[in-house]
């Protein structure tokens, strides 16, 4: 999901990467035993009319298994509360659900995406879900104009190669930047800022467009970069770098320090600048949106940093509430990452699929979604003419009382 | 303009950092003295005190927020815990990873990567017994405070602790090997082994007791940096190469050259990554190592173990 990563989860970097690899073993694992795509269908229809089938494309074994449980199980209830009129009222048609494990990699995806296309009763699918296993679908899906909206998939590639029926309801990973931007020059009016990276690839093409869009909103953007240290396991740098670092930053009084990176450099920065006595606003990135931050920064020190992420807790949400527990009851476990974005993605499809009432075809749905408008629990749901999620879809954390709390969408946020 | 703004807030923070890259630059010196080895194991010995101090403060501490004497003690407990388990770990290293060599001979190569080795076996054990994410040091006394200014810097608590322990730590070494029957069988072994040896001196015991020194201190250090940056299986290696660099900077082998090398070491760190860019931290520092190299290839000190004190 994260192309840094090259794994999913975005609060755990570390596990991600393990999850990765665990899925390149479980991938040549399963090419050696052959093709091994099955398709299970659980149908609810208690209405009338003809019925159309929307998939589901994800990891459903392997290491990466739960995350695609998480969505699953989300599609799943979304079509069961649109056939029990729950969501939509009662609708012309009857959904059908049907899967399709593509294990989250790039060999199995395209296998997975032709039983779907080969399907003819699967109208739209919900996915694929890793970066990877989309890159290498959708140019099947595209041939068959087949509408694809991945929950989850966030290499910021997908949305350049002009496939028409690819759709993501999350936000890419070139979001996050002008959103931190964004939300600490425009919402906290913050005109001086100190922006830090640590070096790696993912930081510093962040912190460009952080700069840049900071800049181009009015604000006085120093720069710097401190290589992550190898206390953290994060390069080369030394622990010590940020005692001088943070007597600069103290010295130059911004108003906002921003750092790109992870966690584990983010708190030792976050105590220096702290312990130098600097009192000003410190923000950073998804990589330290972890509550191991809070932990080695100390609760005095990180109380009132803001992180932003491309994921939304849907449990913070009032909004999601019933989504929550309708969840968890029938998938057996509690909501997920992603799970929320992959309930939203299935009900802009149905939602799209009612108004085009007896007219649904695999085509008329693509055309359709491009001027969707669908108020989801994660956000309203829009799509740009690349696919791409409109707004912008980046969630901003703060620490209170010790430990993050989602203060919403920084579309919302500036907006309001 | 950065040199004269926090001019002494970085003084400050070139100084703390500079004391504990002298004591476990002492490490490196200490044994190259007497073994012409490059010890670069010696960086397990200061994470392993870093870890001996968590497990004993978090214990003590357990729940309650120490004050005055208290602190104190708790500080001296750490510092000395850390101290004894770093010497026990050099210890150890020096009966497995080099006496057997020394034994048989080996030449000087199989000594470094015997080190070597020592050294991943050493952290990689600790990453798996004590897991992969840094661990805090449950703080003896307030460690964002201030304890005085400085000409408007503002010197916090933590500096003046590990300027202090540093300090009594070093005067202690420079006696101890000035003075005492074991500090002039160190000088007598740096100086001319086989002529020690001849004289009546214990060299297989000396060169243990000059690991036990360096890894006495080496612990200690390893304590006082946990306290501030946290204890995590990968904490030695980059303050490692450092102290090392600040040995050499000093002057292998000699224990003043290695307080003065780290001193300087830290503060041309600090300096240099105000004044230009904290990724250029290293390349100043190494910048300086190699231009005094050039100019005084036996480092600025320059003299050998047994010259000195």
């Amino acid at each position: 999901m994260h192309s840094r990563l090259g794994g999913f989860a975005p609060r755990a970097p570390r596990s991600a990467i393990k999850a990765a690899a665990v899925l390149g073993v479980a991938a040549i694992a399963l090419a050696a035993c052959g093709s091994s795509s099955k398709s299970t269908s659980s149908t609810t229809s208690s209405s009338s009319g003809p019925s159309y089938t929307i998939a589901y494309e994800g990891p459903l074994s392997g290491g990466n298994a739960q995350l695609g449980l998480n969505m699953k199980y989300a599609v799943q209830l979304a079509i069961q509360q649109a056939n029990a009129g729950k969501t939509f009222g009662k609708l012309p048609f009857t959904l059908k659900f049907t899967t399709q494990d593509d294990q989250g990699s790039a060999t199995q995806s395209p296998t997975a995406a032709q039983a779907l296309i080969n399907d003819s009763s699967v109208v739209a699918v919900v996915g694929p879900a890793f970066s990877g296993a989309t890159k290498a679908a959708e140019p099947f899906f595209h041939e068959a104009n087949l509408a694809t909206v991945s929950p989850s998939a966030t290499d910021p590639g997908l949305a350049t190669q002009g496939w028409t029926n690819f759709f993501r309801v999350v936000a890419d990973d070139n979001a996050q930047g002008p959103a931190d931007a964004d939300y600490i020059v425009k919402k906290l009016g913050d005109k001086t800022v100190y922006s830090v990276d640590d070096a790696s690839a993912y930081a510093s093409g962040l912190v460009a467009t952080f700069d840049t869009a900071a800049q181009s909103a009015g604000a006085t953007v120093t720069h710097e970069t401190a290589p992550g240290t190898t206390q953290c396991q994060a390069g080369t740098g030394n622990v010590q770098q940020y005692g001088a670092l943070a007597q600069k930053i103290k010295a130059a009084n911004p108003s906002a320090v921003f750092y790109a990176g992870y966690y584990c450099d983010f708190a030792l920065l976050a105590k220096a600048v702290r312990g130098a006595g600097y009192s000003g606003q410190l923000a950073s990135d998804d990589g330290s949106l972890d509550p191991h931050y809070i932990v080695q920064a100390g609760a005095s020190v990180a109380e009132g940093t803001i992180a932003s992420c491309a994921c939304g807790d849907i449990t913070q949400v009032p909004a999601g509430a019933s989504f929550v527990s309708a969840f968890k009851k029938l998938a057996g476990f509690a909501v997920g990452t992603y799970s929320a974005e992959s309930y939203d993605a299935t009900n802009t499809i149905i939602d799209v699929m009612k108004g085009l009432g007896k007219n649904i075809t695999r085509a008329a749905i693509v055309t359709a979604l491009h001027s969707v408008n669908y108020q989801g629990i994660t956000k309203d749901v829009q799509f740009q003419s690349n696919g791409n999620i409109s707004g912008t879809a980046v969630y901003i954390y703060q620490v209170k009382n010790g430990s993050f709390v989602q203060l919403g969408l920084v579309s919302q946020l500036v907006g309001s | 303009m950065c040199i004269i703004h926090p001019f002494w807030s970085l003084l400050v923070s070139g100084l703390s950092d500079g004391f504990l890259y002298a004591l476990i630059a002492l490490g490196y010196t200490l044994v190259y003295g007497v073994l012409q080895l490059i010890n670069f194991a010696h960086s397990e010995v200061f994470m392993s005190g870093g870890f001996a101090g968590y497990f004993i403060l978090n214990r003590t501490i357990g729940s309650h927020t120490p004050h005055g004497l208290d602190s104190v003690l708790m500080v001296v407990l750490g510092t000395v815990g850390g101290a004894v388990f770093g010497g026990l770990v050099a210890f150890g290293l020096e009966r497995a990873a080099y006496r057997p060599l020394r034994r048989r001979n080996a030449p000087r190569i199989a000594f470094l990567i015997s080190a070597i080795g020592a050294s991943y076996f050493l952290y990689n054990l600790a990453g798996k017994e004590f897991g992969r994410d840094a661990v805090s040091i449950k703080a003896p006394f307030n460690l964002d405070g201030n304890a005085f200014r400085l000409f408007g810097a503002q010197v916090q608590t933590y500096q003046v602790v590990v300027a202090v322990a540093a300090i009594v730590m070093l005067v202690g070494l420079d006696r101890m090997v000035a003075v005492t029957r074991l500090g002039k069988g160190i000088r007598a072994v740096a100086q001319d082994a086989d002529t020690a040896s001849l004289m009546g001196v214990n060299i297989d015991r000396v060169i243990s007791q000059t690991f036990v020194i360096g890894g006495l201190l080496g612990g200690a250090a390893g304590f006082l940096f946990g306290l501030n940056y946290g204890v995590v299986y990968t904490m030695g290696f980059t303050p490692g190469l450092k102290a090392f660099t600040a040995a050499v900077l000093g002057g292998i082998g000699n224990i003043r050259g290695a307080v003065v090398g780290g001193l300087v070491l830290g503060l041309v760190e600090n300096f240099g990554s105000a004044c230009i860019q904290t990724s250029w931290r290293d390349v100043i520092a190494f910048g300086i190592l190699v231009a005094v190299l050039i100019i005084r290839p036996t480092g600025l000190l320059g003299e050998r173990l047994g010259r000195s004190a």
